[in-house]
Parts: structure tokens; C-alpha cells; sequence
């Protein structure tokens, strides 16, 4: 019971990490909350969801489309919504805002075209168990966990090895000066809504594999908004952790304590979080940008 | 041909008019300084000719053809700027900082070589390597914001302020380094608010004044200029 327990809470743990990873690479870069995140989750297992039932492709192809789909999809919310904001340089308020109803548009625009119906993926390796000393898990919780700790691993070596990531790196640090090395900072922001895209591609198949596919799923990303404070806004192994330690709290209180008290308990570690360590587990807070 | 032609530059910040109709020219191979109080508009100018900050008129060529409007594709054309109070990316460390003076390189073997050059100027560079840049000391963090600048190999160097918060006997070593970085055929605009060490070994200077200029002339005879010393260089 325990090691399930422990199995399913990193698993969903994963998929908090996954999400949180780009809503914190945005944050990082543009300084904004960008509230569409949830939406392009939302799409990106619309895409897997149609690869899956209407061309019957398999679980890698169909997260491959979706990664592609939602990567794109985060590009295109960009250019046409952030874009003009950010070169008259805006407030990061104005950025937020236009988030905000880029997310209301888009769940509005499925339940217009799409409808409001829940959706089942097909049958993957759903009820499939495998035996882990002496305990039942089930394959796909324990194929989610680890295909999103491979996924941020690849992500952390290409922000810290490769020129572009460190292009990233030091864009956060210093957006003009990173103009001023040469690097375009269109193309840059379009590689960061990309890679935060593709990542919401994977994290919105997991889920809809494991609940369902509706227009409002995408709401769920206030638990990775949870999740990046924990680690620490703006930090990759913070988005790891703080997505692990979230999902496993939660299914320990669900089932230790009461599945009513869940959410509870994450919005409570949220506040203790913004009023005890705003600078979460691996924040670099209070070091201030001349 | 002319490392940089301004000609009757304004830049505006919302009503505040910063920098009011200023021309002048850099030669290839010269070293220019440009000289005056705090709040003259030298950054402005500078950050001007990166392609930053938007212009409100005038005409700049750059190396014979009209300055680009994005900073990236000024960078492109050769120019390179050390920014007032470096702004190097404190978080990256000294080696990802020099990686990205290289960004826009393709040929290792010459990156490879103007590294070795930077580390002969300033020595210290190469045992900070992988020290995170913004834990460097003040002097260490301009070497390397000189670096950094020097690592794309341009034609024209801009210095903004690269004396500022250094020791005296850092800012000889600097100035000493000013001229090495040109000798070796970098086009040098130089802005200083310590004019007479500036104006000492810029080839020409210019006194800039509520945003324009009030005088220009050869570097040394600037700092010899009785009403200047009294004016600007404190006595």
C-alpha cells in the first residue's frame, strides 16, 4: 500500500513537474505568470487525444505529435499575444492580463468547435500492473515518473551545455545584454515558449491518459504554479522537486487522511511557502538585478 | 572609410530631450573620447549606437552603411559595447560569459585564439574560469566585461564608464589596456566621466554638456585647456 501510494504520488508528482518546468522557464525569462500555460496543456492533449482515437498511432508517436502541436501552439500564443507587449515593454501586469484571456479564449474556442464532452484516451498500458517488491504499481504511473525525470534531465543539459541553452541562461540575467552578444531575442523567446510548449505537450497526454480530456483540464495548473514556488520560481531542479514533493503529499493525504482535505493541504503549503520562503527550495532570492 | 558617422543625433527619454542634435566622427583605427559630467548623456549616446535605445533623428553610418535598429544585427556588423557598471551575467559563469562574447562566432580555432589573447591581457581570467561571474571582484568583472566585448572580435569597441569604481592603480593598468586594445587595430570610443584620464590618451575628445557638445579638439590639448580643467576636470 505504501510503495503504491508513494509510486502514484511521484507519478503525479512527474506530471506537476512537467508542467511546472514551463511555466517556470517563461517566468524565468519574461518575468510573467503566463495563466495560458494551462490552456496549451489543455490543446496539446486535444492533439494527443486525435492522434490517438482518429489515426490510432501509438503512446510514442502520439506524444511526439503532441509535443510538436503544443510546442507550436505556445509559439504562435506568443507572437500573436506577448509579443508587440513585450517590445513596447510593457509591465509585466499587461503580460498576465493578456495570459489570462489568451487562456479564456482558448478553453472557449473548444467547448465552440470541440464541445464540452470528456473524453477517455484509449487504452495504452493503462490497467497493466508491474510487481515492485511484493506491491502492484501500475506501469503507466511509473512510466509517467520516469519519462518526466528523463524529459527535465534533457532539459537541464541543454540549458546548461548547450549555446543556446546558455543563450537562455543569460537572457535571464540580462535581456539587453543578451541582445547585445548578438543572440535575436525573438527567435530566443520563440526556443523558450517552444521547449515550454512541448513540455505542457507531454504533461497534457499523461493527464488525459490518466483522467480524462476536457476544456477546463488545464485548470489543474495551478498545482504547478504550487509546485514552481515550492522549488523556487524560475529554478529547473525546483520545478523537479517541488513537483515530486506536491504530488506525494497529496496522495499521502488522500489516502492517510481524506481526498476532501487534498487540496487543502497544497494551498496551505503554498501560503506557508510565499510567507516563510518566498524564494522557495532553490530560489536565489534577494540578490537584487542592477 | 569611417568606423562610425553621426550626424546630428537625438534621443529622447519620454519629454526629457537627452541628447540634443550631436555629430561627429570616429576614423578607423582611432581612439575617441568623450568627456563630461554625470547626466551629460554619454551613456545615451552609447546605448544609442548599440541599437538599444531608439533614436528620435539623425543619421548614423556605421562602418559606411546606415546602423541597423536591432542590437543584434548592430553586433553583427562589428561593433561591440562594455556596458556602464558591466552588466555581465552574474549568474553564468566566467567561461559561459565569454562563450557569449563569442555567440555569433562559427570558427572555433579563431574563438579559440581570442580567448588566449583576453586571458594574456588580464591573467586572471583564466583561474576564475568556472567562478560564477557575479561573485568576481569589481576590477575582475571589468577585465571580464572587456573580455566578453573583445571575445566577438570587433571592429569597434564602445567603453562606457570602464574606470568606474576601480582602484586608481586599476584604472592605470585599464588605460594601459585601452591603448594595447587598439594598437592591436580596434576602432576605440571611449566615455569617461574621469576626463583627464580619458582625454590623456584618446587621440581626439569631445566635452559633452546638458547634450551637446561644447568643445572638441585633440585629446592632450583638451586636458591642457585651462577653462576645461576648471570646468570639468576639477581644476
Amino acid at each position: 500500500m505504501f510503495l503504491q501510494t508513494l509510486i502514484t504520488g511521484l507519478s503525479i508528482g512527474g506530471i506537476y513537474s512537467l508542467m511546472a518546468v514551463g511555466y517556470s522557464l517563461v517566468f524565468s525569462v519574461l518575468n510573467f505568470s503566463n495563466f495560458a500555460h494551462g490552456a496549451v496543456i489543455m490543446l496539446g492533449a486535444y492533439v494527443g487525444l486525435a492522434l490517438a482515437t482518429k489515426l490510432n498511432l501509438g503512446l510514442g508517436l502520439v506524444l511526439a505529435g503532441s509535443v510538436a502541436g503544443a510546442g507550436i501552439i505556445a509559439v504562435l500564443n506568443e507572437r500573436l499575444a506577448y509579443s508587440s507587449l513585450r517590445r513596447r515593454k510593457a509591465p509585466s501586469l499587461y503580460l498576465m492580463i493578456s495570459a489570462m484571456g489568451c487562456s479564456v479564449f482558448l478553453e472557449n474556442m473548444v467547448y465552440a468547435t470541440i464541445g464540452s464532452r470528456f473524453y477517455a484516451f484509449p487504452e495504452f498500458f493503462g490497467r497493466q500492473v508491474i510487481s515492485l517488491w511484493g506491491s502492484s504499481v501500475s506501469l503507466l504511473d511509473t512510466g509517467a515518473f520516469v519519462f518526466s525525470l528523463l524529459a527535465i534531465w534533457g532539459l537541464h543539459l541543454f540549458v546548461g551545455r548547450t549555446r543556446t541553452g546558455i543563450a537562455i541562461r543569460a537572457g535571464v540575467s540580462d535581456m539587453t545584454m543578451c541582445s547585445l552578444m548578438g543572440v535575436d531575442l525573438d527567435r530566443l523567446i520563440a526556443v523558450v515558449f517552444l521547449l515550454a510548449g512541448g513540455f505542457a505537450g507531454v504533461a497534457g497526454v499523461f493527464l488525459g491518459i490518466k483522467y480524462l480530456v476536457y476544456p477546463t483540464m488545464g485548470w489543474v495548473t495551478n498545482k504547478a504554479y504550487i509546485a514552481a514556488v515550492i522549488g523556487g520560481l524560475g529554478s529547473l531542479p525546483g520545478a523537479l522537486a517541488g513537483g515530486l514533493i506536491l504530488g506525494v503529499v497529496e496522495t499521502f493525504v488522500s489516502t492517510y487522511v481524506s481526498s476532501v482535505l487534498r487540496d487543502v493541504f497544497s494551498f496551505t503549503l503554498l501560503v506557508a511557502f510565499l510567507v516563510m520562503r518566498p524564494e522557495g527550495l532553490f530560489g536565489r532570492g534577494g540578490e537584487e538585478k542592477v | 572609410m569611417n568606423a562610425l558617422d553621426v550626424e546630428n543625433l537625438n534621443v529622447h527619454y519620454g519629454a526629457v530631450h537627452a541628447v540634443q542634435g550631436v555629430s561627429f566622427a570616429v576614423a578607423e583605427g582611432e581612439l575617441v573620447a568623450i568627456v563630461g559630467s554625470n547626466g551629460a548623456g554619454k551613456s545615451t549616446i552609447m546605448w544609442a549606437l548599440s541599437g538599444v535605445k531608439e533614436r528620435s533623428g539623425g543619421a548614423v553610418q556605421l562602418f559606411g552603411s546606415p546602423l541597423p535598429s536591432r542590437p543584434h544585427d548592430v553586433v553583427a556588423r562589428g561593433l561591440a559595447l562594455v556596458p556602464e557598471r558591466r552588466r555581465l551575467f552574474s549568474d553564468l559563469s566566467v567561461e559561459e560569459n565569454l562563450v557569449m562574447g563569442a555567440y555569433l562566432r562559427g570558427d572555433d580555432e579563431g574563438t579559440r585564439q581570442d580567448r588566449e589573447r583576453c586571458f594574456q591581457l588580464f591573467p586572471v581570467l583564466k583561474q576564475r574560469l568556472s567562478q560564477r561571474s557575479g561573485t568576481l571582484s569589481g576590477g575582475e568583472q571589468q577585465m571580464l566585461a572587456i573580455s566578453r566585448a573583445l571575445m566577438s572580435r570587433p571592429r569597434l569597441l564602445l567603453l562606457d564608464e570602464p574606470s568606474l569604481g576601480l582602484a586608481p592603480i586599476l584604472v592605470d593598468a585599464l588605460m594601459d589596456t585601452i591603448l594595447r586594445i587598439r594598437s592591436e587595430g580596434v576602432t576605440v570610443l571611449l566615455v569617461e566621466q574621469n576626463a583627464a584620464r580619458a582625454l590623456e590618451i584618446a587621440d581626439r575628445g569631445y566635452i559633452l554638456d546638458a547634450g551637446r557638445f561644447v568643445k572638441s579638439g585633440p585629446g592632450p590639448e583638451l586636458a591642457e585647456d585651462p577653462e576645461i580643467r576648471r570646468a570639468y576636470l576639477g581644476g
